[in-house]
């Protein structure tokens, strides 16, 4: 069969201040009828370029300079603009990656989709509307005939990617183009778009390209899988051949580094070293050289041959064929190919007794207006309360991990304890002292002991301060001055492993993960008892996730620190935390050791959770969607239960009763009326409230 | 959406309150017998009494500014002190050059600057946007009082093809319209300019938001994504500019009436203050100070009409 | 087949990001490519330098009158002409340069400085302050300028301390309000929230961490607010509310040249040319920094 899309040796540079960035290099893939197709790569791979390009919307400063995409045996790139015109959002459409910015605020989604329909001058504008409903109706949009005549701020995020790919679909495509349709959304609402996009392409037999990051997606969804690193295709082939047997060392250290598919408990994570190299002078030989553990000297010199499996795949590398070929290359599965380093001291951890941190029945509140309005207009609660009855406990030495989604109330919680944000009752204790509500001036002796690592590893560093002020500032603010700033500077460098160049930088100089290691040397500037992480691994690319979290766990080996570390990403704390607590709408539905939570979650959330991440393996794609619906808004809390809306073994019970916590066996604690697998674990009423 | 209008409302208000209070003690400032420093030394100590029981003079200062303050509210601006006439009747009589004045004003100047502002976003970096950019600048740079001069030296004294002084005829429109070039023109010139930057700025914004590429995936022709999508949202902070703008082009339309001798609302504050009327100069600021409240409240309404964000959070 | 040691393999990859001196000279020839920004830069400097070294620079004393030469048009002797009294008018320009010199640094480093702390106290400060603030704030923008010189003149007659006095007070709400907006969405960035958790002092914060990066705005601002200063005295002087006869300002000047613009028309064209040399210069200054330095503002992507 023909190809529905064939990519040949694609090269698209971008104009700079600085020069040329070759940013896509001789990229070839074909896409075969009705196939899904995934292109997976980190940040600089060029992968939405390539989405771009085939569309022929690049920016103004990128310039194609050579190659041919055809679509139907016909090279886009020389179309005319009228004849772009007819097919995109015809015969080609796209599924975009964030649903808040890609949809037209002052438009609704009626007005919209007809807008996308300007071209069937045969239909009126009623059955326009009426294709519209119909299109929403599909992708699972309630009550669509009401909801066509809203605007996209109406939609909660989930509601705005289904319409994304209402709109998507609404031409009946042949071509569906995605790009990052997950990365915007909270991990249950990914598995419902995953689920959606499986759908819609079974019904309609489009071809499908999505580009994502995320591997877990590309084995759940797609068929066959293209690899880019650093504009350009590394390996291409059959989704199972690429997860399972992956020839190019990258795609072999990419999967390795995968959290999700690490089974065991570990301290450290494996990492790819290095940075990508600068495409305004790609280096000769393989792109990958720099970073890969089994370089050779030809490698830096030569251009890797293309070797083809036979079925359509093929890899570019030494290893494979020419003099540089391995027979041994690939090792099998279980072996490790990439650096993970000596094994933290994990053994002699030592976990005290007394709590360093501990927060009791905590609860915040934020007002939803003036206290004088709220009379005029006679509400009588004007607040929603983002944590409610929160408890957890924080050992010395040890990591506890707060997971949860968007809104869950995670960051308000950690930042109540700093006290960043004021709260409404409980208690906060730090080493046995009550902290809740102090004045700034009594609690900021406290602030060198507890310190916070902020979730944008770039933005949270002020922006106009070299990188030696920066690192050096928590002394100033605590008037620390018999210590020589410079030297002070350098050593907390060298502590988290931060090149000494880079002091005189500023934050937008830095890489993501560089920032992070500055965040975190101003953290542990003054020594600090507790370290509170806000997603330590966001905004950073799964290659240097792992170096920021060894990193972690060996100043906590080497300072005995106590570690809270919010997160929405189960996979990646699972690894590294000792107790895992989990949390929804404000509350904290279950807490315990991190294995057992993970092996055998009491609470419906947690299950759905753990089951919710897609599994970077295609041979264990989920045939059903655990949960539906999203998190509701903090202002309709349902009756009873927080969960009962979505959960799938809700009882009346539920409805009417809010689940007290319960502490079940082994130091776990749940909220949750009829808990799973409830029959093995003893029970006793716990704090109730 | 009633909230939100009780709120803008009574903050109207409060802002009408805090201006009355300013002029009132600015008035109490002055060194002197109030009613002596109103008309002038050489008033006879009678009109000067007189006066004094007109504007309750003898009465404590913060019941004289109740007094002024209840009788604003309801429309009495006091009495002219020459004339014993009405303020509100004089202001009402003036009131309508000011404003035929502003909008034809505004209105040129949106009707030109506009459409500019998109082409030059629309083409950025080509000759277009260049010249525009220029003109405009250039355009902000003139002050409109010089802008009215000389338009005179030019339109009127040299080349004689248009009316210099006054507001025309009353009942002749023709006359009236052709007296009404020339200001229009002095008050709206440096507005072209101003709007053609802000509408080119806000466009480009707009123009590299995602939901334009979005649009443009979607096969949506270039005219529809300029005119349909892109202008509808950049012409709101435009909108948001010409309201905050406004308190400018009340103050460039004083000086055109000014120097065209035009019997506006301008026109009769500076001829008071020449005179040193006070409860027409008083009278006068009120009014115009609302008048700007009034356009600032409906800027914010129409916006709040355009865009569903806003509509909803109100 | 071996296997390199990593330390010895030395790919060239040039330093991907700048450093700050590379990026300073970059905005530095960025500024110097950008044709406006050079002729604003020339005409502010020549606008600084003629009011300065007015007294050496101009041929005659500007007051001194010379009835026989009275209303000559330009010449050699008098390159702009002489004015009713036969004072020479290019003479008075250059002193009335001076004028318009002190009340726009006066009038824009007062008002800048006061909206500054004004805008921080509203946008760091309780609620209750903020909405204080703006009311004030608004209650001043809703006088027109020159309704408020109108009705303050109307009291206490004209001088040029009341124009620098009204110039500041109409000048510092938008100089609040930008601040405050700053001040506002700063407040919620991560970055200060780190500052906060780290125990920084509000002083700390606001002069450490929010002055850096209002003040780049806050300058360009007063670059495109010296035009509308340096207007609104001329217009005032010319209304006969400003500066008074006989100290030569552009104001003061027009006012006389329109007396006779039947008879001298070269006087209120010459009048005109260096208040518009100097509007356009900061105007095309403010508008240069600010597309070099708000890159959302600038030409293009």
């Amino acid at each position: 069969m023909d190809p529905v899309l064939e990519v040949r040796d694609l090269s698209v540079e971008f104009r700079t201040a600085r020069g040329r960035i070759k940013a896509l290099r001789n990229v070839s893939f074909s896409v075969q009828p009705g196939r899904i197709v995934g292109i997976v790569g980190e940040s600089g791979s060029g992968k939405s370029t390539v989405l771009w390009s085939i569309l022929d919307l690049l920016a103004g400063n990128a310039i194609v300079t050579g190659g041919q995409i055809r679509f139907e045996d016909r090279d886009m790139l020389t179309r005319s603009t009228q004849e772009m015109l007819a097919l995109r959002g015809e015969d080609v459409s796209v599924v975009f990656q964030d649903p808040m910015t890609s949809q037209i605020p002052v438009l609704t989604y009626a007005r919209q989709m007809r807008d996308i329909l300007y071209r069937r001058r045969g239909l009126g504008k009623a059955r326009k509307r009426e294709m519209s409903v119909e299109m929403l109706d599909k992708v699972g949009i309630p009550d669509p005939d009401m909801r066509v005549d809203q605007y996209p701020h109406n939609f909660s995020g989930g509601m705005r990617q289904r319409a994304g790919i209402a709109m998507a679909m609404l031409t009946g495509p042949r071509l569906l183009l995605a790009d990052e349709p997950t990365t915007a959304l909270d991990v249950t609402m990914e598995a419902q778009i995953i689920h959606l996009l499986r759908e819609m392409q079974r019904e309609t037999e489009a071809t499908v390209v999505v580009v994502s990051h995320n591997l877990g997606l590309i084995a759940e969804l797609c068929d066959e899988v293209v690899v880019m690193y650093a504009g350009e295709v590394v390996e291409a082939g059959d989704v199972r051949d690429i997860f399972h047997h992956a020839q190019h060392p990258y795609t072999r250290a990419l999967l390795e580094c995968d959290p999700a598919r690490i089974e065991e408990k570990s301290h450290r994570l494996p990492v790819i070293p290095g940075d990508i190299p600068d495409l305004v002078q790609p280096p000769q030989g393989c792109i990958f050289a720099a970073r890969c553990q089994r370089v050779m000297p030809r490698c830096l010199t030569e251009a890797p041959p293309l070797v083809e499996d036979g079925q359509g795949g093929y890899a570019r590398c030494h290893l494979l064929a020419g003099p540089g070929h391995d027979v041994n290359w690939p090792p099998p599965p279980e072996v490790l190919t990439v650096a993970r380093g000596a094994p933290a001291t994990t053994g002699a951890k030592a976990v005290s007794s007394e709590p360093l941190l501990e927060i009791a029945d905590l609860n915040v509140q934020f007002n939803t207006m003036g206290p004088v309005w709220a009379k005029v207009r006679g509400v009588k609660q004007p607040w929603v309360t983002a944590v409610v009855d929160a408890s957890i406990k924080v050992h010395a030495g040890e990591t506890v991990g707060l997971v949860g989604e968007s809104g869950s109330g995670k960051t308000t919680l950690a930042r109540a304890a700093l006290n960043l944000v004021g709260s409404q009752g409980g208690s906060v204790r730090f080493e046995g002292q009550d902290i809740r509500g102090m004045a700034e001036a009594a609690f900021k002796p406290f602030r060198r002991d507890m310190v916070m690592m902020f979730q944008d590893p770039v933005g949270s560093l002020s922006p106009r301060k070299s990188v030696r002020a920066l690192i050096t500032e928590p002394m100033k603010i605590h008037g620390i001055r018999n210590v020589d700033p410079d030297h002070e500077a350098e050593r907390l460098a060298d502590m988290v492993r931060l090149p000494k160049a880079l002091l005189s930088r500023y934050p937008h100089e830095l890489s993501g993960g560089q920032a992070r290691r500055v965040g975190a040397a101003r953290a542990l500037a003054l020594n600090p008892k507790l370290v509170i992480a806000d997603e330590p691994t966001a905004g950073l690319d799964v290659s240097v996730q792992g170096e920021i979290l060894n990193l972690m766990a060996e100043l906590q080996a080497e300072h005995g620190l106590g570690y809270l570390i919010i997160t929405h990403n189960l996979p990646v704390v699972r690894h590294i935390s000792d107790r895992l607590a989990i949390m929804y709408l404000g509350r904290i539905v279950e807490e315990g050791p991190a294995d057992e939570v993970f092996a055998a979650p009491l609470h419906p959330y947690t299950e759905t959770l753990v089951r919710g991440v897609p599994q970077p393996d295609p041979d264990r794609r989920r045939t059903h969607v655990v949960v539906k619906g999203e998190v509701p808004s903090l202002l309709n809390r349902p009756r009873g239960c927080d969960f009962v809306s979505r959960c799938p073994h809700a009882r009346a019970l539920c409805h009417q009763v809010v689940p007290p916590h319960v502490t079940a066996g082994h130091r776990r604690t749940h909220a949750c009326h009829f808990p799973l697998g409830a029959a093995s674990i003893p029970e006793k009423e716990g704090s109730s409230r | 959406m009633i909230a939100y209008l009780t709120k803008r409302l009574g903050l109207s208000v409060a802002v009408v309150f805090l201006v009355v209070l300013m002029l009132f003690s600015l008035l109490q400032l002055i060194p002197g017998d109030p009613a002596t420093v109103a008309l002038g030394p050489r008033a006879t100590p009678e009109a000067v009494a007189r006066y004094a029981e007109k504007m309750h003079l003898n009465a404590p200062v913060w019941q004289q500014f109740l007094i002024y303050a209840g009788n604003a509210a309801t429309g009495d601006l006091g009495i002219d002190v020459f004339s014993e006439r009405a303020v509100t009747t004089i202001i009402l009589e003036r009131i309508g050059f000011t404003l035929a004045l502003i909008f034809a004003a505004m209105g040129w100047a949106m009707l030109l600057g506009i459409p500019l502002g998109c082409l030059a976003a629309v083409k950025p970096n080509t000759w277009v946007d260049r010249i525009t950019g220029v003109l405009s600048v250039g355009t902000i740079a003139v002050p409109s009082f010089l802008v009215s001069i000389w338009a005179i030296l030019i339109f009127a004294v040299n080349l004689r093809w248009l009316p210099a002084i006054g507001a025309g005829e009353p009942g002749d429109t023709a006359d009236q319209l052709t007296h009404l070039i020339l200001p229009a023109f002095a008050v709206g010139l440096s507005w072209v300019g101003y709007l053609a930057r802000m509408v080119r700025a806000s466009m480009l914004e707009v123009m590299g938001e995602t939901y334009i590429r979005s649009a443009r995936a979607f096969g949506l022709t270039q005219r529809r994504i300029v005119f349909g999508y892109a202008l509808r949202v950049a012409i709101l902070p435009t909108i948001t500019l010409i309201g905050m703008g406004f308190g400018g082009l009340i103050s460039a339309a004083v000086f055109a009436e000014i120097i065209f001798a035009r019997p506006g609302l301008g026109k009769l504050i500076f001829d008071s203050v020449m005179a040193r009327n006070f409860p027409i100069v008083q009278g006068g600021v009120l009014v115009a100070t609302s008048l700007y409240l009034v356009v600032v409240l409906f800027s914010d309404l129409l916006i709040a009409w355009i865009d569903p964000r806003v509509r909803d959070s109100l | 087949m071996s296997v390199i040691p990593s330390e010895v393999i030395i790919v060239k990859a040039p330093d991907i990001r700048e450093s700050a001196a590379r990026e300073r000279r970059e905005k530095l020839s960025a500024f110097l490519r950008n044709w406006q920004g050079v002729v604003g830069l020339v005409l502010v400097v020549l606008f600084f330098v003629s009011a300065i070294f007015a007294p050496w620079i101009a041929p005659y004393e500007p007051n001194t009158m010379d009835i026989p030469a009275r209303l000559s048009p330009p010449v050699w002797d008098h390159i702009a002409g002489t004015d009713q009294l036969g004072r020479d008018t290019f003479s008075r320009l250059l002193y009335g340069g001076r004028v318009a010199l002190k009340i726009a640094v006066i009038g824009v480093s007062v008002s800048l400085a006061i909206g500054l702390l004004l805008g921080m106290i509203a946008g760091l400060g309780p609620r209750w302050l903020d909405n204080l603030l703006l009311l004030l704030f608004d209650a001043v923008r809703a006088f027109p300028t020159i309704i408020l010189a109108l009705a303050t003149v109307a009291l206490t007659g004209p001088s040029m301390e009341m124009v620098l006095a009204i110039v500041i007070i109409t000048s510092i709400p938008q100089y609040a309000r930008v601040t405050r907006t700053a001040t506002m969405s700063l407040r919620n960035t991560e970055f200060i929230q780190a500052e906060r958790s780290l125990g920084a002092s509000t002083i700390r914060i606001l002069w450490h961490h929010i002055l850096p990066n209002v003040i780049g705005p806050l300058l360009i601002l007063a670059a495109m607010d010296v035009p509308v200063v340096v207007s609104v005295e001329a217009g005032l002087s010319f209304l006969g509310l400003g500066v008074l006869p006989p100290t030569a300002s552009w104001g003061t000047i027009l006012n006389e040249g329109y007396l006779v613009i039947r008879d001298a028309p070269w006087m209120v064209v010459a009048a005109g040319i260096p208040l518009i040399l100097t509007t356009l210069g900061f105007t095309f200054l403010g508008e240069a920094l600010r597309d070099i330095f708000d890159p959302r503002m600038g030409r293009g992507r």
